[in-house]
């Protein structure tokens, strides 16, 4: 898929990984995760339509914000809004995420998983939750097609659909009130099937997971090669790994798997371009540019 | 072909001498590239001396070593005036100071009024004599030796002391290991003397060097920040040895001084030198704050009735400032 991004979605790219830097700083609350889901409006959305990506989180506690709750990077989608919710009830807090996005290039890509960092309250060690992840096919707009082969061929199909289309209605109507008038005693409600729970413990393909992330920040840190873009990429890759907040390289370094290959290679290379002087940004973020790449390919 | 020399040469040359105590040679390495004094703290027996010795020998420099004891005078250190009959004038004898390596031997030794006597060679670098004053060699040096298992007739160092040395190092003993390998190498007659292995003037280039290593804006707030800890401390909690949860500012009396915030920034300028970047990363400061910090701080006796290592507490406060 041809990834072409335009200066403002960068910028809305930049402005949604500054968001979910946010809260890296916050304690680690104690929860009991229960439900922990990644969903769209549409899995195939098409191009330049918005549609709504939607994060639902179901904790037995009350609380009265969910804390280090990291979305992914959307760096394929320009972001039109976000909204978030908590309620609160006996039964614990239900936390709801819509981010309103629109995608300018048809396609195939997959939308990592969000994560979730908190101590687990069943055994009170801390862990991180993961969403499921979420495949699109991005189908090109309708009126697109109709423009770039035969336009009035297609507005004389398209008035025939049309004129089908109210017909059919029409006749549905019709239906509906003769059904409605000859009903006689109100039928039980048919109770909503109640959706499977999603496991927060759900496997998922870990090196799948850090790929999508990994090209993500690749996406970021080529498109704006700035200090602050490499220390949000630097920070996004050592959530990818699982290091907390406030180690040093050195700590991560020690950490099992990051001592050696492309991802220690990785780690030097982000810390270069996140503390070197000015005139050596550039060429340092070149090298993490550089390095993301080498191991995203050690991924597959 | 020249071959330019680097400090991780003048590194190699010291391990080559001294088995293990690679955080002595790594403090008397950026003690050299930060123009700063080190404070040793050991038993005896622990190559404190040889590695001070060493260095001097591997930078082809003077090297003078001072045994501070209750009877000595400051004179005995920075020198004296001498009347000569045959001329009828004054005559000044330089001290022992003047060197390039100083080793100030057992300094807790003598009374204070002597280890002030190097507190204008120390920070100020020249030594007033009579009316006059002299400049000291550079690079000029201090390592100071002090012996914690044995406290009788000894002086606690002044506070104005301490803070002159840029860091303060404890010196464990050497691993099994380590000590079987002492064992074979000092087993020998002739053992090998230190090559020289860099001058004076690489010493003062390595120095502008380290002057230039960029140390970024995040870096400068941690450093700012772990200093700042030291003086409210009120959330940082530590365990005491039965135990107990305290806090650790009801253990300190005094936090460290703004001296401490350059120092941590000339350390991680220095260590990132001696690692061969000429930017500092968060690990360099890191790995310097608790021996530029130890020092500083002033405990007050709960630390000693909790029974709790000054260490720990310092560890701890290091531990509560999150790393950018």
């Amino acid at each position: 898929m041809a990834r072409k991004l335009t200066a403002p979605l960068i910028l809305v790219v930049v402005a949604f990984l500054a968001s979910a830097g946010a809260g890296r700083g916050q304690m680690l609350q104690r929860l009991t995760v229960e439900a922990f889901v990644l969903s769209a409006d549409t899995m195939q959305p098409q191009v330049d339509e918005p549609f709504h990506v939607v994060v639902t989180l179901h904790v037995r506690e009350r609380v009265s914000a969910i804390n280090n709750l990291q979305l992914p990077m959307l760096a394929q989608l320009e972001l039109l809004g976000d909204e978030r919710q908590t309620v609160t009830d006996p039964r614990g807090t239900q936390y709801r995420e819509v981010v309103t996005v629109v995608v300018h290039a048809a396609g195939r890509f997959t939308i990592a998983p969000a994560t979730l960092q908190a101590i687990d309250a069943r055994d009170g060690k801390p862990k991180q939750w993961f969403t499921n992840d979420l495949p699109l096919s991005v189908r090109s707009s309708p009126t697109r097609i109709a423009s770039g082969v035969a336009a009035g061929l297609f507005s004389q199909i398209a008035r025939i659909l049309a004129a089908l289309i109210w017909l059919a209605l029409l006749v549905g109507a019709a239906l509906l009130a003769i059904f409605l008038l000859r009903r006689r005693a109100p039928v039980a409600p048919v109770p909503a099937p109640v959706a499977e729970p999603v496991s927060y413990q759900r496997v998922l393909s870990d090196a799948q997971r850090r790929r999508h992330i990994i090209e993500d920040a690749l996406l970021v840190l080529r498109a704006e090669r700035t200090r602050s873009a490499a220390v949000r990429v630097r920070a996004a890759v050592w959530r990818v790994i699982g290091a907390p907040e406030g180690e040093t390289l050195g700590d991560v370094l020690r950490r099992p798997g990051c001592s050696e290959g492309p991802l220690r290679d990785l780690l030097v290379a982000l810390e270069r371009s996140a503390f070197t002087y000015d005139e050596d940004l550039a060429a340092a973020v070149e090298d993490a540019c550089a390095a993301l790449e080498r191991y995203a390919e050690s991924l597959t | 072909m020249t071959v330019e020399r680097q400090p991780s040469d003048l590194r190699a040359a010291l391990a080559k001498t001294i088995v293990g105590q690679e955080g002595v040679i790594e403090a008397l390495l950026l003690a050299l590239l930060s123009n700063g004094h080190v404070l040793l703290e050991g038993p005896p027996g622990l190559a404190k001396t040889l590695a001070c010795r060493s260095l001097a020998a591997a930078l082809e420099g003077d090297f003078k070593r001072i045994q501070f004891t209750p009877d000595l005078l400051p004179s005995d250190i920075v020198g004296t005036r001498i009347f000569d009959q045959r001329e009828s004038s004054f005559a000044t004898v330089l001290g022992p100071i003047f060197a390039n390596v100083v080793l100030a031997d057992e300094i807790n030794r003598a009374p204070a009024k002597v280890q002030s006597a190097l507190l204008e060679a120390m920070q100020e670098r020249q030594v007033t004599i009579g009316p006059e004053s002299h400049v000291l060699p550079d690079p000029f040096v201090v390592m100071a030796t002090m012996n914690p298992l044995d406290s009788e007739g000894t002086y606690a160092l002044p506070i104005a002391q301490m803070d002159r040395f840029l860091m303060k190092i404890s010196v464990g003993y050497p691993t099994r290991d380590e000590e079987l390998q002492i064992l074979d190498r000092f087993a020998m007659a002739d053992t090998q003397p230190v090559r020289c292995v860099a001058t004076l003037d690489d010493v003062r280039a390595w120095r502008a060097a380290a002057h230039a290593v960029h140390v970024d804006e995040k870096l400068k707030r941690y450093i700012v920040d772990l200093v700042a800890i030291t003086r409210a401390a009120q959330n940082v909690a530590v365990k005491s040895a039965g135990s107990a949860s305290l806090k650790a500012a009801e253990l300190i009396d005094y936090g460290a001084s703004p001296r401490a915030t350059l120092a941590l920034a000339f350390l991680a300028r220095g260590r990132a030198l001696l690692d061969g970047r000429d930017f500092a990363l968060p690990d360099d400061v890191r790995a310097v704050a608790a021996p530029a910090l130890r020092h500083r701080i002033g405990f007050n006796y709960r630390l000693a009735t909790e029974n709790v290592s000054a260490d720990v507490v310092i560890d701890a406060m290091i531990a509560a400032i999150p790393a950018p």
